[in-house]
């Protein structure tokens, strides 16, 4: 079978320091990979060459097996694949309703676009007490819900989650992983990247270690928790 | 004589409003100071005039000074800024007013160095309120701008385009990950700026009754100072400002009769203002 997403000998440089050196993944149908690192390691720097918003300087990227290399961010969203961009950002000036809207602009029925919107609000009820609030009055972890929805708007083939929990307070750590988790067991497939390795690993279904640009393990996220390297690098001890 | 100014007063924020518009557009999704959209705006009047000689219609001919102004916007979009934007900030400013330059001296080679005369009879309604009463050109104006004004609402609050042209100016590469293709919206964006400065000079020609080859030299920096003092890149700011300068213009110049000159104002205006709110009367932060 054709992975998802395939990426090969992938090299993404910032000027001339290598961010990402030549690394190789893939994504099966139904995946929740996790890519955990350290603060630097090119986590972010992966996930957006994968939507298309940096120019990879070599190597490959098919999705269901289309080359889409060089293709820009736009045409890969067509495809199917979504970004909940570290930071979250959330576009200030738009209301809450408005950033979901924007999120569904690749849906070309209303009647869908509005049905998304109330699974949106299901899932996030906060979100719908602030829906003509604008984006910037929210608090971090409502966007965050909002990066979530918005990302969802669409039911895209790929999500890419970029450091999700970070900056969350513990008990909204634990409800976005949980709700990843629900994401996942209603047939998402999810490319999730964080330094908090150990709820990744906990809900992960295969994992990579990525430090400095390379990649140095790669698994099953149980046999990558119990890993000593990875125990005494990644999970304190 | 005083509501006979505040009418010359709205007239003149209504053609403020259309030129800035596209000014502030076009800073909002690029981050330039587009010198030549000025320039833009007499294209739009000549092409009025030739289009008014030949199909006798202003209607029509206002139309097709829009569709021309747009396709240029366009073009300096693609040719000049777009090519450029990578370099910093001021290149693409120099860019701009060389082209301003530039376009000025080709209305002078092809169109002559004089005022052309812009006759044409405008049977227009005459709208009032009360003591204040529009002559039929001003209220040509003041219709032809709210509706544009009116349009460009709708379209931008209303439409799901318009949801996308007012997320690339907040944050283009987010607004790509959803679908946008955010480099048409951009042309859009030039599009819609300089169809509105065609329109802009296309009712300045017929209010004045002429066109000349340096007709946008003062709205060239006098709108980048309206521009700045409505907020950069802030629409409403815009409008506000546009309305506010023309009837301090006509108001205090007209009516109160201070000795000052009369173009001065609108920068004397941005400094008070950016004394107080360094980001504009409705800019944020
Ligand atoms: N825009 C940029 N310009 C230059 N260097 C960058 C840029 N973004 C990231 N880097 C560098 O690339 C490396 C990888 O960054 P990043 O992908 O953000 O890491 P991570 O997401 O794993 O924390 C880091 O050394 C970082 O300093
Ligand atoms: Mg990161």
């Amino acid at each position: 079978m054709i992975p998802l997403l395939e990426v090969r000998n992938l090299e993404v440089t910032y000027g001339e320091f290598a961010a990402v050196r030549g690394i190789s993944f893939d994504i099966r149908d139904g995946d929740l990979l996790t890519i955990i690192g350290a603060n630097g390691a090119g986590k972010s720097t992966t996930l957006r060459a994968v939507m298309g918003l940096l120019r990879p300087r070599s190597g490959q990227i098919l999705f269901r097996g289309a080359e889409i290399t060089r293709e820009p961010a736009h045409l890969r969203a067509r495809r199917g694949i979504r970004l909940v961009p570290e930071g979250r950002r959330i576009l200030p000036d738009l209301s809450v309703e408005e950033n979901l809207r924007l999120g569904a602009y690749t849906v070309p029925r209303p009647g869908d676009v509005a049905d998304g919107i109330e699974r949106a609000f299901t899932l996030f009820p906060r979100l719908k007490e602030r829906a003509r609030q604008a984006g910037k009055t929210l608090s971090g972890g409502e966007q965050q819900m909002l990066a979530i929805a918005r990302a969802l708007m669409s039911q895209p083939r790929l999500l890419l989650l970029d450091e999700v929990s970070l900056g969350l307070m513990p008990i909204l750590v634990e409800q976005t992983f949980a709700t990843i988790q629900a994401l996942h067991r209603h047939g998402a497939t999810i490319l999730l990247v964080e330094q908090n390795a150990r709820m990744a690993l906990a809900i992960a279904t295969r994992a990579y270690v990525l430090e400095t640009g390379s990649i140095t393990l790669s698994g099953t996220a149980a046999d990558l928790a119990a890993d000593p390297k990875v125990k005494q690098a990644y999970l304190g001890g | 004589m005083l509501f006979q100014q505040i009418a010359n007063g709205i007239a003149t924020g209504a053609v403020y409003a259309l030129t800035t518009l596209g000014l502030t557009m076009v800073y909002g999704v690029l981050r330039v100071l587009h010198v030549a959209h000025a320039g833009i705006y007499a294209l739009g009047a000549y092409v009025g005039l030739v289009a008014f000689r030949f199909l006798e219609s202003f209607w029509l001919s206002l139309l097709v000074a829009m569709v021309v102004c747009a396709a240029a916007g366009i073009l300096v979009e693609r040719f000049l800024y777009t090519p450029l934007l990578h370099l910093p900030r001021i290149v693409p400013l120099i860019g701009s007013i060389g082209l301003f330059i530039a376009m000025e001296e080709a209305f002078r080679i092809v169109a002559g160095p004089y005022a052309l005369a812009y006759e044409t009879e405008i049977r227009f309604l005459s709208l009032g309120l009360g003591p204040l009463r529009l002559t039929a050109p001003q209220s040509l104006i003041f219709t032809v701008t709210m509706l544009l004004l009116g349009l460009l609402w709708l379209l931008l609050s209303r439409s799901t385009l318009g949801l996308a042209m007012r997320a690339t100016a907040m944050d283009a590469d987010t607004t790509a990950t959803f679908g946008v293709d955010t480099r048409l919206i951009v042309s859009l964006t030039f599009a819609i700026g300089s169809a509105l400065a065609g329109a802009a000079g296309v009712l300045i020609g017929v209010y004045d009754n002429q066109v000349w080859p340096t007709m946008g030299s003062i709205p060239a920096y006098k709108c980048l100072a309206i521009v700045v003092l409505g907020g950069l890149g802030n629409i409403p700011g815009s409008v506000l400002a546009s309305f506010l300068i023309g009837l301090a213009e006509t108001l205090l110049i007209g009516v109160v009769a201070i000795p000052f000159p009369r173009d001065a104002l609108a920068f004397v205006a941005m400094i008070l203002v950016l004394m107080f709110r360094p980001r504009g009367l409705l800019g944020k932060g």
